[in-house]
């Protein structure tokens, strides 16, 4: 790889995929009125400044994004989330750092001032998304034939057909079981923000698109996950929360002619819809991935299953793994719970009000949970950061599915996915990635232990650490971080 | 600390600190105050800044250890910085920080909203420090020497623990040694045994009565040591000198040779003939599976020869059933042999009831003499009260295809003989040059070292293990024992390497159990006492729950319970005995043959020894 090959397919489409990025960011910057602040970087107010100002940066940090991603897998999937990832970062050290810095202004961080840029954040999103994607076509483009190394060029189109009916069979399962959750809480209008008018019909029809759609999107840009369902399920969630921003926050306004509805006051009234997004994006994944070992179960005749052991073995395996890592998950998890005296709700679930029941209640649900983590993320973990990863993702899965939903449901009350509720939630949420974080290093932990024990001994190492580095080239690292940053900051931003 | 963990810790230390200072200067430059000096009850910038900058030390340097260098994967170690730093966040600021100054927790929104410049502080903070970790051990290994990043790969093993013997001794060891070790890349453990499974004796007369498969009940050894190297070979030589073992896989095969830093030897016995005349050839042991298979092939067959064969002595010798030996082994068999012929003798309507007989000899005056005289009254008198015989006091003497020859001279005639009532350490043992019993076994001290040496280990039948609970004797040679003697072994290995002190074998039998067929049983239990359907359960569960493996578990149970609605099997797996009802024409494959040259087992075994441990009187009587 020599310099020149770096600075010109790393650098170069980088930049000018971040001035596609910035197009479309700056445009919506004007849109915002933005751009003076980003002109008074040369001690102007002219939008225009402001708009070359805002593409010479998106420019330069398109080609940082170009130098990130240079070793990184290179399928449109995987990038994408990357530059979501990035995009998120650059709004915290740009609009939230740098800039006031290079103005002289005081440095503030607090929760006011990010309130304030709230709609950079999402412009930044939009940003990190399309340069990546722009990124990815360029690529393509420039890269010689025979050194193409996208893996859905090596999908036959009658495979790729089945992978696209397969995701809109997930896309509307799941899409119907959201539009049931929402029609539980009289909601269901509110999931594409009113746009469709109050008819329940037209708001059933905007929602199995919605799935049809993302399935159709999941399909395409993840045709043959390798990995397990379980990180599907995070990489669905992270997925649902692009079809959030996308879908009812910009486009559907635009398409409804109420222009850019950025601000922190609107997106507020679109929280439920983002708990709906996260979750039909989860449950899509997750769908799609089991269908997916499912065809391939029925009619692959892939016979190299060394890792394989039977559902027997391996399965009871996870389940007991999981159980124990879950129970110590969940130990970290009560001492959040009894100090925001949460336990006795918990209790409530079998007609308690006791602490000692709860807890006991509280122990059984983490001790489940656990061992769903064990079935979903078998052999996901090659080291405690992507058990962290992996765990703190399922710990804020389980936020939005436990606590948000089923916890109400289960108590007779009508879940409700608004603002206020999440905000007085987040103790629970801190418990939820606490215990997420602890499952995921004991179930890794105990794993470890074992596998993979289908190769011999003097090659175990080797055979982890080069299964830990094809993991770190996906876009896993990205989706952790973009899970976290959705959950400390979204709530926090707009809960407040 | 391997040197790559030295590296990163190292390395994650300097990026805290890197990401420290920019942190402090970009808090100081903009009048915010770092707030942390609180903790030590101060109010000084100064004292806030030291505070901070160690506290982004440990945390940087914990980074460092937990999410490692990995090469090309800056991506990766940014991002992870961030992850990290935020869960700092929540762990520091909006936790551990509000403890130590003894404000309340809630995590209220607001609470948490309170604390938002620091979600941004140590975002910034983990992304530069994921950065700064990165570039900092890059530089580092392009400025290293080569010879240094030679010095960093991994080596060989250093210390090589061979076991030989896959029963429950050696999987005991190899279990324990793989427990203990989960990675260490030092230790090579090899298993070498003549099977490849390790099967699990208690439930051999079950397949020798068509009850069980005789799959079910064996599990194999590679399976059960993921990271352990099985051979499967004879062992031809144990050279202690040069400390390596000699290995034949096969009869083409060239030598195997294994050295060995720990040696444990875990060879097991066999059936001791005492050289009495024609036993051997003539009666079926029942020590390996295919033992087991072979007699309930025979049993059936001899029913489908008695069922077309008109001459009454010959009917007589093929309905005989005759067990020598009243030990657990000789009482189990003879009871489910009983079971077996009874309960598929519907198959067989020239067969009469009342031309079966089943015939166990035994030497001593009470059957099982390992339980108490009430078990063993117990078990006689049920087995008695079925229709089974018994030949109290009375030795056999030898045997010929016809008739088993009893010390009297009287004769019992039969073509089933089978002969539980004698074993005999593995003759591979008098290889090695250390102290042994008149039987053969291989002397150890209470730390399961063979006497005289401190590398090589014996467990399980083949070893004489002084027993700590009762002065002057020996551990007896069951499989509970042999399961905790490997464990202990394992142990020993693992503090003699490490140059800790060995710690003695102690372990007290649990408990005994013989099942008598027919929902029934006699077991004994820490001192309790049990007989009939509630023993027979305890047999089936507590044997059921020890059978290695869910799988064969699951198999067996399943076995069992299709026992209650379908007859057993008749299915005949092999036709050798079919030729001849003579046993003669059966190669016995059993592992050792050089019987002749072996003197007799002592009497200490659970198939009781019906011979005293000088067997001369007995060659007189035969004569």
């Amino acid at each position: 790889m020599t310099q020149a090959n770096f600075f010109k397919r790393g650098i170069l489409p980088g930049a000018q995929a971040g001035l596609i990025g910035g197009l479309l960011f700056g445009i919506a910057m004007a849109w915002l009125g933005f751009l003076p602040a980003v002109a008074a970087l040369v001690r102007s107010n002219s939008t225009v400044v402001g708009f070359l100002i805002h593409l010479v940066i998106a420019a330069s940090i398109g080609a940082g994004f170009g130098i990130l991603v240079w070793h990184q897998q290179s399928g449109t999937g995987e990038t994408l989330f990357w530059g979501l990832t990035y995009g998120a970062l650059w709004w915290f050290i740009g609009p939230l750092t740098l800039l006031p810095i290079f103005l002289g202004q005081g440095l503030v961080w607090d929760i006011h001032t990010a309130q304030q840029y709230f709609p950079i954040l999402l412009g930044h999103l939009w940003y990190g998304a399309i340069t990546a994607l722009a990124l990815v076509a360029i690529r393509r483009q420039t890269i010689p034939a025979d050194q193409s190394e996208i893996p859905q060029k090596d999908v036959p189109s009658l495979k790729r057909s089945g992978a696209l009916l397969r995701g809109a069979l997930a896309g509307l399962l799941s899409a119907w079981l959201i539009g049931s959750m929402l029609v539980a809480q009289g909601q269901l209008t509110g999931f594409s923000s009113n746009a469709m008018g109050d008819s329940r019909l037209l708001a059933w029809l905007a929602i199995l698109l919605s799935g049809l759609l993302a399935g159709l999107g999941f399909a395409w840009l993840y045709p043959r996950p390798r990995d397990s369902a379980g990180a599907g399920l995070i990489r669905g969630t992270a997925y649902g929360f692009i079809w959030w921003v996308a879908s009812p926050v910009t486009i559907i306004p635009l398409l409804g002619g109420k222009g850019l509805t950025w601000s922190v006051e609107t997106v507020k009234v679109m929280f439920p819809a983002l708990i709906a997004y996260l979750l039909l994006g989860a449950f899509l994944a997750l769908f799609y991935q089991w269908l997916d070992t499912l065809v391939r179960l029925l009619f692959s005749d892939e016979i190299n299953t060394d890792d394989e052991e039977g559902a027997g073995i391996q399965g009871l395996q996870a389940i007991g793994r999981g159980a124990l890592a879950g129970l110590i998950g969940g130990l970290i998890f009560t001492l959040v719970m009894a100090q925001i005296g949460f336990l006795p709700k918990v209790a409530s679930l079998i007609g308690s009000s006791s602490i000692v029941a709860g807890f006991i209640v509280h122990l059984i649900i983490s001790d489940l949970i656990g061992s769903s983590y064990g079935l979903l993320f078998r052999r996901q973990s090659y080291d405690v950061g992507s058990a962290l990863g992996w765990g703190v993702s399922y710990g804020f899965f389980w936020w939005l599915l436990g606590p948000l939903t089923l916890l109400p449901i289960l108590l007779g009350v009508t879940p409700n996915w608004s603002i206020t509720v999440a905000a007085g939630l987040i103790a629970s949420l801190i418990g939820h990635l606490g215990y997420g974080a602890g499952l995921g290093i004991v179930y890794y932990l105990m794993e470890a232990h074992y596998s993979p024990w289908w190769i011999p001994a003097n090659q175990k190492e080797a055979q982890r650490v080069a299964r830990r580095k094809e993991q770190v080239l996906t876009s896993a690292p990205a989706l952790w971080v973009l899970i976290v940053v959705i959950a400390l900051t979204i709530p926090l931003v707009l809960g407040m | 600390m391997s040197p790559s963990l030295r590296r990163d810790l190292l390395g994650g230390t300097l990026a805290g600190l890197v990401g420290g200072l920019i942190f402090a200067w970009v808090i100081q430059a903009q009048g915010m105050m770092i707030s942390v000096a609180g903790l030590v009850g101060s109010s000084s910038a100064a004292i806030g800044i030291v505070l901070h900058l160690v506290l982004s030390i440990l945390v940087g340097a914990s980074f460092g250890a937990i999410f490692r260098y990995q090469p090309d994967s800056y991506a990766t170690t940014i991002s992870s910085g961030v992850l990290y730093g935020l869960l700092w966040w929540i762990v520091g600021p909006l936790t551990l920080m509000r403890l130590l100054l003894g404000q309340g927790l809630t995590w209220s929104v607001a609470e948490a909203s309170a604390a938002f410049p620091s979600l941004v502080g140590q975002l910034l903070y983990g992304a530069v420090t994921g950065l700064s970790f990165y570039l900092i051990v890059a530089l580092y290994l392009s400025k290293l020497p080569e010879f240094m990043a030679a010095a960093e790969t991994p080596h060989h093993p250093s210390r090589r623990v061979v076991i030989l013997g896959g029963g429950f001794g050696g999987v005991a060891t190899a279990e324990r040694l793989e427990q203990l070790y989960p990675r260490d890349m030092e230790l090579e453990i090899t298993l070498v045994s003549q099977s490849n499974f390790l099967l699990f004796t208690p439930m051999l007369a079950e397949v020798a009565s068509s009850s069980l498969e005789a799959q079910h009940i064996s599990a194999p050894v590679r399976a059960a040591l993921p990271r352990s190297r099985f051979v499967k070979g004879d062992v031809v030589e144990i050279d202690t000198a040069t400390q390596v073992v000699k290995v034949r896989a096969g009869r083409s095969m060239p030598l195997e040779i294994i050295p060995y830093d720990h040696l444990v030897t875990a060879l097991g016995s066999s059936a001791n003939y005492y050289n009495l005349p024609g036993l051997e050839t003539n009666t079926f042991a029942l020590k390996t599976l295919q033992d087991a298979t072979q007699l309930r092939d025979h049993t059936i067959t001899m029913l489908e020869q008695a069922d077309v064969k008109p001459n009454e002595a010959e009917r007589r010798r093929l309905l005989t059933f005759v067990v020598a030996g009243g030990g657990f082994a000789g009482t189990e068999m003879i009871a489910e042999l009983f079971d077996l012929v009874h309960n598929v003798r519907r198959y067989y309507p020239y067969v009469r009831k009342d031309e079966l007989r089943f015939v166990l000899v035994h030497s001593g005056d009470h059957i099982l003499p390992e339980l108490t005289p009430e078990l063993g009254e117990y078990a006689l008198n049920k087995l008695q009260s079925r229709g089974i015989e018994f030949k109290l006091g009375a030795r056999v003497a030898g045997a010929t295809p016809e008739a088993v020859l009893l010390n009297d001279g009287s004769q019992i005639p039969s073509h089933t003989k089978v002969w539980t009532a004698g074993n005999q350490p593995s003759p591979l043992l008098k290889m090695l040059p250390y102290e042994h019993t008149r039987s053969g076994q291989i002397v150890t001290n209470d730390t399961l070292q063979v006497k005289g040496s401190t590398n090589i280990w014996a467990v399980g039948d083949c070893a004489q293990i002084p027993d700590l609970f009762n002065t002057g004797k020996y551990c007896p040679p069951t499989a509970q024992h042999a399961l905790r003697e490997g464990q202990v072994a394992a142990e020993n290995i693992l503090a003699s390497i490490r140059g800790k002190p060995l710690k003695p074998f102690r372990f007290q039998t649990l408990g005994l159990l013989v099942a008598l067929g027919h929902r029934t049983a006699a077991a004994e239990v820490r001192g309790y006492r049990f007989s009939g359907l509630l023993a027979w359960f305890m047999w089936r569960s507590i044997y059921l729950s020890k059978l290695p493996g869910l799988e064969k578990k699951v198999r067996v149970a399943f076995d069992w319970s299709l026992d209650i609605f379908f007859p057993r099997d008749i299915v005949l797996t092999t036709n050798a005995v079919q030729s001849s009802p003579s046993i003669d024409s059966q190669a016995d494959p059993a592992p050792v043959k050089s019987a002749s040259d072996v003197e007799p087992a002592k009497g200490n075994s659970t198939n009781e020894n019906p011979v005293p441990s000088k067997n001369t009187p007995l060659k007189d009587g035969v004569a």
